[in-house]
């Protein structure tokens, strides 16, 4: 029996990935390389599989996007696979294209009201999430909990996919619009349009440096720099002007902590679950040195963007100035709602569902249904669900342990970047992805494909995030522990960023990551720091070794290893 | 049993009233409350209205008709004039029960007694609960109970125009709805009227108010269709800060059984037909209400040429000003036509 038996249960029922019947339907299944790196847990997996294609769906159906009614996820042992639901009929085209219009009026006239309402909505919800006391819950009210996250995290993927496939819509349509300007969406001139902008993130990395700053002051910086991450908090337990400053590190936690070191998944922790995990971008801010004026920085950034618009606008025929305008506006919504938001859906509401796994993870260990806590990573809902009316009948070690094991040889290995049908990866973005015209999977899960040009010789080639040349040693990280080895002056290369990333622009000279497009977070934030950043080069961490020197030139796309 | 109270003055009301008297009235007794110079009036509940067609048959008589006629989906507009006509005489064609005139009656009587005036004129206008400019009639210069009864009826019976039956249908409503409250105030004996906003509607500039006005009554200038006299005035200092005097060949005026179009006499066609006096009075309350209706105001005011200023100056309407609804929408939808032109067809 063990083996057919134990398969029913791998690991996400429904949505593993069969080639037999997914390449049929739909042809192609893009790998996304910037959220399922490294591979996923299988409950995180769940989740992620089922709601985010869920809300894509939601979004297209709300929206009644005309060609496109949302992406469907795969899963194979961690690794994401996304399929297009491309809709060919064209009378379909044309009636939906009709609601489109009327759809998009409200948000057009009112973005930021709109999402201020959603947000609020998400808020409330944690809420209430956060108010379940989990060690003295009953076993079926942490079922019910384990529901009420469910629906939460549902519903969080709708609100995220209604912001982000209108701004982005508005960002596309711009990139068409200015062509005949002479501008593209990597040239510098369009790109200043959207920086600058007020934004939550920043405002988070300017209070993570405050208290670099007030570190310095009290006299603790050797003890944060000169010990490891692990340690940093203890040795502070031990002098008072330790203990002061882990005060005002509570308070900044107590607003800010509900945040997730990795974006997408539970496996690490939220920063007010472990306040060390903080410390290395505080390390990061004092290795920085120097000042981190972030309302000077924003404000000489949003006159580079006045400038930009003014500029643009200058040659805009006059009668289409007062639309244009507003088109720049909306579409400038990309770059802060793409930041924004990541705080408030994925972030926060991944913070909120990690607590209650845990707490979820230590009823079943103390009934002796797992191992330890977190074995809770390994499981799905409907396994949990299975037991947690009475733990102490069940066993699910044959479950949780086999899935570990296997997830911890295989979570940094390298998957095929498609599945398709078609010929190569060309002929299947053109026909099974851009037909789509999702900016979302088109900018940010997999990209803008490279322009390879022979004659330039280089290592690698890239997409342009934000121009710029720099030099430098090369340091590749693949994950946020890793993150304190970067040195100021480094050229960071990684598999991809989020936002709990940002301190570290601000030590680097240049960005390299293997995936993402020109509205992906990495390069959104390397705009905003001014740096150089190279993304889609899909081979970046694989080609090159920490401590290498090498060439970035963003601007034309390229990368070369000086000593190879 | 106490009879239900169906007919109210206008200072017994409020904004909170609207469904038991329709928008019209509910906010003539808001600006009673507030303090503006309204004329004085009553008003007549939707409730009047539901007892006047019950006792006289009316409601079998209208949704028998009703059931009568079948799928109106698509109907062209000659269906919906029958409709009309025939819904129309079924109430306008019924006496007034004997209790409702009498209680109708009490109050005419009453506002006589108060104004001094033997059959005062009123105007006999439509309240319904939802706003629907220019769905429902009102009659001007109404005078004497039998004349204000039998225009009471009107303005019910209108709630079957066919306009507003077409309009229903359309919506997906049903040809039966839109009872409609009755407002009656004393008519203002007007030398000029005008309408004044807070903000500009087309700009969006709240630092300014901006006043239209035409010599004689309000509709001279709500219609737009006549050249009229503008005025702005600074909201911060209330200083005139710009006029236009029009060429106002017309202008609405009482006849002997209404009101109606005539030509302004040619020494006052290019006269300013308000005084600055009055322009700065009329500004500043409007600038007060704005601040206690908590919004940008569109309002509707009237100077009595039997008064002496400032009492002459008396408030018709006022609702919140619908701001450079024009312009922005059609940026709004001309970036998502784009937008739907490039994801979609078209």
């Amino acid at each position: 029996m063990g083996q057919d038996m134990m398969k029913l249960w791998d690991s996400i029922p429904g949505f593993d990935f069969n080639p037999e019947i997914d390449l049929p339907e739909l042809n192609s299944w893009f790998f996304d390389g910037t959220h399922s790196v490294p591979l996923l847990t299988p409950m995180y997996a769940w989740h992620w599989i089922r709601h985010c294609g869920h809300g894509s769906q939601y979004s297209a159906e709300v929206l009644s996007m005309p060609r496109y009614k949302g992406f469907t996820f795969r899963d194979h042992e961690g690794a994401t696979y996304i399929g297009m639901r491309i809709v060919r009929d064209e009378a379909e085209i044309a009636e939906r294209t009709e609601k489109f219009k009327e759809a998009l009026i409200p948000w057009i006239e009112d973005f930021d009201g709109i999402w201020a309402k959603n947000r609020q909505e998400l808020l409330s919800m944690y809420d209430k999430l956060k108010a379940v006391d989990l060690d003295k819950a009953s076993n079926i009210d942490l079922l019910h909990h384990l529901w009420d996250m469910i629906s939460a995290h549902r519903r969080m993927w709708e609100i995220h996919f209604l912001g982000m496939n209108v701004s982005y819509a508005a960002f596309l349509l711009l990139e068409d619009l200015v062509k005949p300007y002479g501008l593209t969406s990597e040239s510098p001139e369009f790109q200043n349009m959207f920086r600058g902008f007020d934004n939550y993130v920043f405002k988070v990395d300017k209070k993570l440096w405050e208290l670099g700053k007030d570190a310095v002051s009290m006299g603790l910086e050797d003890i944060i720099m000169d010990n490891p991450v692990e340690k940093v908090i203890g040795k502070l337990e031990e002098s008072n002007a330790g203990k002061e400053w882990l005060k005002k590190l509570h308070n900044f936690l107590d607003v800010d902590g509900w945040r997730m070191v990795r974006m997408m998944d539970f496996d690490e922790p939220y920063w007010l679950e472990d306040p060390s995990v903080v410390i290395p971008p505080i390390k990061a801010f004092v290795k920085k040195g120097g000042d981190y004026d972030l309302d000077g920085m924003t404000k000489k950034l949003a006159q580079g963007r006045e400038k930009a618009i003014a500029d643009l606008l200058a040659k805009v025929p006059k009668d289409e100035k007062p639309w244009f305008e507003a088109l720049i506006m909306l579409g400038g919504k990309t770059g802060s709602y793409s930041e924004e938001h990541d705080l408030f859906c994925e972030l926060h509401c991944h913070a909120v569902q990690r607590r209650g796994f845990l707490g979820i993870g230590r009823r079943l260990a103390a009934a002796g249904t797992i191992d330890k806590p977190d074995d809770i990573w390994f499981l799905n809902p409907d396994e949990v669900e299975r037991v947690l009316g009475a733990p102490e009948f069940h066993k699910l070690q044959y479950i949780a342990n086999r899935r570990r094991k296997r997830w911890e040889e295989i979570r940094f290995s390298q998957v095929p970047p498609v599945h398709t049908t078609r010929a190569n990866i060309q002929e299947a973005v053109g026909m099974d992805l851009l037909p789509s015209a999702d900016a979302i999977i088109i900018k940010i899960v997999v990209g803008e494909l490279p322009r390879v040009r022979p004659e330039l010789k280089a290592d690698i080639y890239g997409v342009c995030g934000s121009p710029g040349e720099a030099e430098g040693p090369a340091r590749v990280i693949m994950t946020y522990g890793e993150l304190d080895q970067v040195q100021k002056g480094d050229i960071l290369v990684c598999p991809g960023t989020n936002p709990a990333w940002t301190p570290v622009f601000g030590l680097v000279k240049a960005v390299v990551s293997d995936r993402g497009g020109t509205l992906s977070h990495t390069a959104i934030v390397g705009r905003e720091y001014g740096l150089p950043t190279l993304v889609n080069t899909f081979t970046g961490t694989s080609t090159i070794k920490t401590g290498q020197r090498i060439k970035v030139n963003a601007t034309e796309g390229t990368l070369y290893i000086l000593d190879k | 049993m106490a009879e239900e109270e169906l007919v109210f003055w206008f200072e017994e009301l409020g904004r909170e009233d609207n469904d038991v008297v329709g928008k019209k009235c509910a906010n003539l007794g808001q600006m009673t409350r507030m303090g503006l110079a309204v004329p004085p009036g009553f008003a007549i509940s939707i409730g009047m209205y539901e007892r006047f067609i019950r006792e006289t048959g009316t409601d079998e008589e209208m949704k028998i008709y009703v059931r009568g006629l079948g799928d109106l989906k698509g109907s062209g507009i000659s269906v919906f004039d029958d409709m009309s006509r025939t819904l129309r005489s079924l109430i306008e064609g019924k006496e007034m029960p004997p209790s409702i005139m009498e209680s109708i009656a009490a109050f005419y009587s009453e506002l006589c007694r108060k104004t001094g005036i033997e059959d005062v004129a009123v105007s006999v206008r439509s309240a319904g609960t939802e706003s629907r400019p220019g769905m429902f009639e009102t009659y001007l210069n109404v005078r004497g109970i039998e004349d204000v009864l039998e225009k009471v009826k009107k303005v019910w019976a209108s709630a079957y125009t066919a306009r507003a039956v077409a309009f229903r249908v359309n919506k997906g409503f049903g040809v039966l709805g839109d009872e409609l409250g009755v407002a009656i105030p004393k008519m203002v004996n007007a030398r000029a009227s005008g309408i004044t906003f807070t903000v500009d509607p087309v700009t969006a500039d709240d630092s300014k108010i901006l006043l239209e006005a035409n010599w004689g009554l309000g509709e001279g200038v709500v219609s737009g269709a006549e050249s009229v006299d503008g005025f702005v005035v600074d909201k911060e200092s209330l200083e005139i800060v710009g006029r236009h005097v029009g060429n106002k060949v017309k202008c609405v005026v009482y006849t002997k059984d209404g009101a109606d179009w005539a030509d302004v006499p040619a020494h006052m066609q290019g006269m300013a037909c308000i005084s600055d006096e009055e322009i700065v009075e009329i500004a500043g309350v409007a600038k007060s209400a704005e601040k206690s209706l908590g919004g940008p105001q569109d309002m509707e005011w009237a100077i009595d040429q039997d008064l002496a200023f400032p009492g002459s100056l008396f408030w018709l309407q006022t609702r919140p000003a619908k701001v450079a609804a024009k312009k922005k929408v059609s940026a709004s939808s001309h970036i998502a036509d784009l937008i739907a032109r490039k994801f979609g067809r078209g």
